[in-house]
C-alpha cells in the first residue's frame, strides 16, 4: 500500500528541465530515501509534492487519490533551509506553527512540553530565537514539523549542522515516528545515515529517477560476486588456488600474527562449497563474508553511470 | 480560529510588543500636544526674573508713564548720564529716550547688556506707542477723541455659514489645519506602515519562514493575514493617539486657557456677545468650538480610522507584492518606485486641494483610489457633501479587494523564486497566470 504515489512528473523552468518523467511510490509506514546530487531536483521533487510549485505534467496520488489541497495538512515539511521568526521566543513560536497546522493552544501547549523535555530544550522556551544555535532551531524546527503527527513527514537534509550525538537522537526519533505509523521521505546525500534508516530509496540525477528500490535489494543486486576472506596461514598457497578457481582482487597479509585478508571473484566453473572445502585444508578460515556494497558506492556509480 | 486569524494575531502581537511601538505610541500625542501647548508654557514659566531697565527720557513725559510689568521694571533716574549708566553691570539695559520723541519716533535706543528676546522689545515698543499716541491725541485739543477712535477701530469677526448645509462651518483656518493634519498623517501612516509589510516579507522571504509555513497554509492567508493584522497595528495606534489627544488635551487646555477667556468664548458661541465685544479673537474663539464639538470630531475620526484602514490595505498588497519579488531590501528600490509615487503625488494633490476644496482636481483625486484616502480626508474638513465621502469609501474598497487579489498572485509565485530579480514584464505574466 502506497502512501503517494509520483506519476511521471516533468516539471520544466525557462532554462531548464528540473524533473523529467519522475515516477515513484512510495510505500506507507517506510523511511524512503530521495537521493541525487545537488542540483538533481530533489528539492523540486518535494516542492511539487507539497504543492508549492504545479507540475507541468503528470500526477501525484496521496492515499490513493488525486492530492488536493488539503492533504497539505497531513504532510509536515522540514526544508533544508531552517525558517523560523528569529525575533520571536521560542515557545510562542512553536504554538503559533502548532496553531497553523490545527492544533488547539492547549493541545500544543501539551504535546511541545512532551518534546521539549524529550530534546532537553525545556529551558529555552522564554529564549529568543535569535539566541539559539544552529543545531538548537534545528531541533525547534523539526518538533514544529511532527507536532501535528502527520501522516507523511518530509526532511531535507535533517541531519545538517547535527553533531554525532544530536544526529543519533534525531535518528531515532525518525524510526520511533515511523513505528508510530508515519511515513518519512527524507531527502540527502549523507549516504551513511541512509544505510542505517532508510527501507527505500529513490536516486534521482539530472532530473530523472535512475534507481528504485529497497535497500537490502538494491545492495545485494550492485553486489558483483565478490567475498572477502580472512584466515590465518600460509596466504600464497591461498591465494594461488583462488586464483586457479577465479580471481583474486586484493591480498593484505596479516602482521605479527593477525588474519591476512583476500579480496576474490569465482569464475562461473566452481561453487563456493568446492572453494571453502579447498581453502580449508590449506589455512584456517577465521571469516568468509560477501562484499556489499555501500550506499555511497552504489551512489557513485550510479551517478556516473557506470551501471 | 481560522488560519488567517492566526496570522493576524500574530503580526499584531508581534508589532504591538514591541518597545519601540509603545514608545512612539505614547510619546507622539505628549509631544504634538507639547508643541501646541509649548508657547503658553513658556509664557507660564519662562522668563519670570524681571529685568531692570533704567530710562534715560530726555523728552520728559514718556518714563512717568512706563509701566513695569512681570518682564520688565523700569527704573526711572533722571539725572544719570547715558555714559555712566551704561557702565552698570547689574542693570539689563538702559533706554534713552530723545527729547522730540513725540515728535520724532526714532529717537529712542535699547542698550542691552545681554541679548534681548523679541517679546521684550515689543512689549517696550508697544508701550511707547501707546504712549505716543495719547500724548499725540491730547496734542489735538479735541475733547474724548481717544473714546471716538475706540468706537471706530473694528475688529471684523466673519462667520461662514454654509446655505446648503444649513449649519456653521468651521472657519477655513481651521480647515486648513485639521486637512493638512489628516492628509500629513494617512500618507506617513501609509509609507511608514506600508514599507513596514513589505520589509517583513523579504524577511520571511529570506529566512525561509514561508517555506515552512506554506505546508500549513496557503500563500493567500498568509499575504491576507499580514496586511490585515498591521492594518489592525496602525488602527490601534492611532485610536490611543486619538484618545491621547482628547484626553490630554481636555484635561489640560481649559488650565491653560483663562477662566475669563473661556466665558468669554462661551458667551460668543452661545450669541450672547460678538467676538469683539468679548475682546477675543475670533480665530480662536473657533478653534475652541472645534475642539469642543465631539460629535463632528467624532465622525471625522470615524472617517479617518476608514480611509486609514482603506489606504493602508490598498497600498499594502501593493508593497507585499514588490517584498515577495525580491530578495533583498536593496533590491525593492526599483520596485518600489512605481508604489510610493502614487501616495507623493496624493500629498501633493492635498495641498492643492486648500485652495479649492471643490475643483475638478480635487475631486477626482479624492475619487481615485491611488490618491483617494490621502487627498480625500484632507478635503473632508472642508464639509464636502457625504455622497462624495461615501462614494470614495466605495471606491477604494472595492479596488482595494481588487489590489489584493492582484498582489496575492505576485505573492504566491514571487515568494518561492530566489535569485533573479524580475521584470515588470514578468510580474504582468505572474498575475495572469492561475
Amino acid at each position: 500500500m502506497s502512501i503517494l504515489q509520483v506519476k511521471n512528473i516533468t516539471k520544466r523552468y525557462t532554462e531548464h528541465t528540473a524533473l523529467s518523467d519522475v515516477s515513484l511510490s512510495i510505500p506507507k509506514g517506510s523511511v524512503y530515501g530521495l537521493l541525487g546530487p545537488n542540483g538533481a531536483g530533489k528539492t523540486t521533487l518535494i516542492r511539487v509534492i507539497t504543492r508549492i510549485t504545479m507540475p507541468d505534467q503528470g500526477s501525484i496520488l496521496f492515499d490513493g487519490r488525486p492530492i488536493t489541497d488539503n492533504d497539505i495538512y497531513n504532510i509536515g515539511y522540514l526544508p533544508e533551509e531552517r525558517g523560523l521568526y528569529k525575533k520571536m521566543k521560542v515557545g510562542e513560536q512553536a504554538i503559533f506553527f502548532a496553531r497553523l497546522k490545527g492544533l488547539s493552544r492547549k493541545e500544543a501547549i501539551a504535546r511541545l512540553k512532551e518534546w521539549f523535555i524529550r530534546f532537553g530544550i525545556q529551558d529555552w522556551w522564554e529564549r529568543k530565537v535569535e539566541d539559539l544555535s544552529k543545531g538548537m532551531a534545528q531541533k525547534l524546527q523539526f518538533i514544529t514539523t511532527v507536532l501535528h503527527r502527520p501522516k507523511l513527514l518530509i526532511f531535507d537534509e535533517p541531519f545538517s549542522g547535527f553533531d554525532p550525538i544530536n544526529a543519533n537522537l534525531l535518528k531515532q526519533e525518525i524510526l520511533r515516528l515511523r513505528d508510530e505509523g508515519a511515513t518519512v521521505i527524507f531527502s540527502t546525500h549523507n549516504m551513511s545515515s541512509v544505510e542505517e534508516i532508510c527501507d527505500h530509496i529513490t536516486l534521482i540525477n539530472r532530473s530523472r529517477n535512475i534507481l528504485s528500490g529497497s535497500v537490502s535489494e538494491l545492495r545485494h543486486r550492485f553486489g558483483d560476486d565478490i567475498y572477502a576472506l580472512t584466515f590465518a596461514g600460509q596466504s600464497q598457497s591461498v591465494k594461488e588456488l583462488l586464483e586457479s578457481m577465479g580471481e583474486v582482487l586484493s591480498l593484505s597479509e596479516g602482521e605479527a600474527g593477525a588474519p591476512s585478508e583476500l579480496r576474490f571473484r569465482l569464475n562461473a566453473r566452481h561453487t563456493m562449497r568446492e572453494a571453502i572445502s579447498a581453502i580449508n585444508e590449506r589455512v584456517e578460515i577465521r571469516s568468509l563474508s560477501e562484499v556489499i556494497p555501500s550506499m555511497n558506492d552504489i551512489f557513485i556509480r550510479a551517478v556516473e553511470g557506470t551501471l | 480560529m481560522s488560519k488567517v486569524g492566526i496570522i493576524i494575531s500574530r503580526e499584531y502581537n508581534e508589532r504591538v510588543r514591541k518597545k519601540s511601538f509603545i514608545i512612539t505610541t505614547l510619546l507622539m500625542p505628549i509631544l504634538i500636544l507639547g508643541l501646541m501647548a509649548a508657547p503658553t508654557l513658556i509664557m507660564l514659566f519662562g522668563g519670570s526674573e524681571q529685568k531692570d531697565i533704567l530710562v534715560i527720557d530726555q523728552s520728559g513725559i514718556v518714563a512717568e508713564q512706563l509701566q513695569s510689568n512681570d518682564e520688565i521694571h523700569y527704573i526711572v533716574e533722571q539725572e544719570a548720564s547715558l555714559d555712566e549708566s551704561l557702565k552698570r553691570e547689574e542693570l539689563f539695559g538702559v533706554l534713552w529716550i530723545g527729547e522730540n520723541f513725540i515728535e520724532n519716533n526714532s529717537l529712542c535706543k535699547l542698550y542691552a547688556n545681554s541679548s534681548t528676546s523679541i517679546t521684550l522689545e515689543e512689549s517696550i515698543a508697544s508701550q511707547l506707542e501707546e504712549i505716543v499716541e495719547a500724548e499725540r491725541i491730547k496734542s489735538e485739543g479735541i475733547e474724548g477723541l481717544s473714546e471716538i477712535i475706540n468706537r471706530i477701530d473694528a475688529n471684523v469677526a466673519m462667520t461662514t455659514i454654509r446655505n446648503d448645509l444649513g449649519e456653521e462651518s468651521f472657519s477655513s483656518g481651521i480647515s486648513y489645519a485639521l486637512g493638512l493634519g489628516f492628509g500629513m498623517l494617512l500618507y506617513m501612516f501609509i509609507l511608514i506602515y506600508g514599507s513596514m509589510v513589505m520589509t517583513s516579507v523579504i524577511e520571511e522571504k529570506g529566512s525561509r519562514v514561508l517555506d515552512v509555513m506554506v505546508s500549513s497554509v496557503k500563500p493567500f492567508q498568509l499575504l491576507l493575514g499580514k496586511i490585515l493584522g498591521v492594518a489592525a497595528v496602525a488602527a490601534t495606534q492611532v485610536i490611543i493617539w486619538g484618545i491621547l489627544v482628547v484626553g490630554i488635551g481636555s484635561a489640560v487646555l481649559p488650565e491653560l486657557i483663562p477662566e475669563q477667556t473661556m466665558q468669554s468664548v462661551e458667551a460668543v458661541q452661545s450669541g450672547a456677545m460678538t467676538a469683539d465685544q468679548a475682546g477675543v479673537d475670533a480665530d480662536m474663539v473657533s478653534a475652541i468650538a472645534v475642539a469642543t464639538d465631539v460629535g463632528s470630531l467624532l465622525m471625522m475620526f470615524v472617517y479617518l480610522l476608514l480611509f486609514l484602514v482603506g489606504g493602508f490595505l490598498f497600498y499594502a498588497s501593493l508593497f507585499a507584492a514588490v517584498g515577495s519579488a525580491v530578495d533583498s531590501v536593496q533590491d525593492s528600490q526599483q520596485l518600489q518606485t512605481p508604489v510610493t509615487l502614487p501616495i507623493i503625488l496624493a500629498i501633493i494633490l492635498a495641498m492643492s486641494v486648500f485652495n479649492d476644496p471643490n475643483s475638478s482636481l480635487a475631486f477626482w483625486g479624492s475619487m481615485i483610489p491611488f490618491t483617494s484616502p490621502v487627498v480625500m480626508m484632507a478635503r473632508i474638513p472642508f464639509e464636502i457633501p457625504t455622497w462624495e465621502i461615501i462614494t470614495s469609501l466605495c471606491v477604494l474598497y472595492v479596488s482595494t479587494v481588487c489590489m489584493v487579489w492582484v498582489a496575492g498572485k505576485i505573492y504566491r509565485i514571487g515568494v518561492f523564486m530566489h535569485g533573479k530579480k524580475p521584470s515588470f514584464k514578468e510580474l504582468l505574466r505572474w498575475i495572469r497566470s492561475n
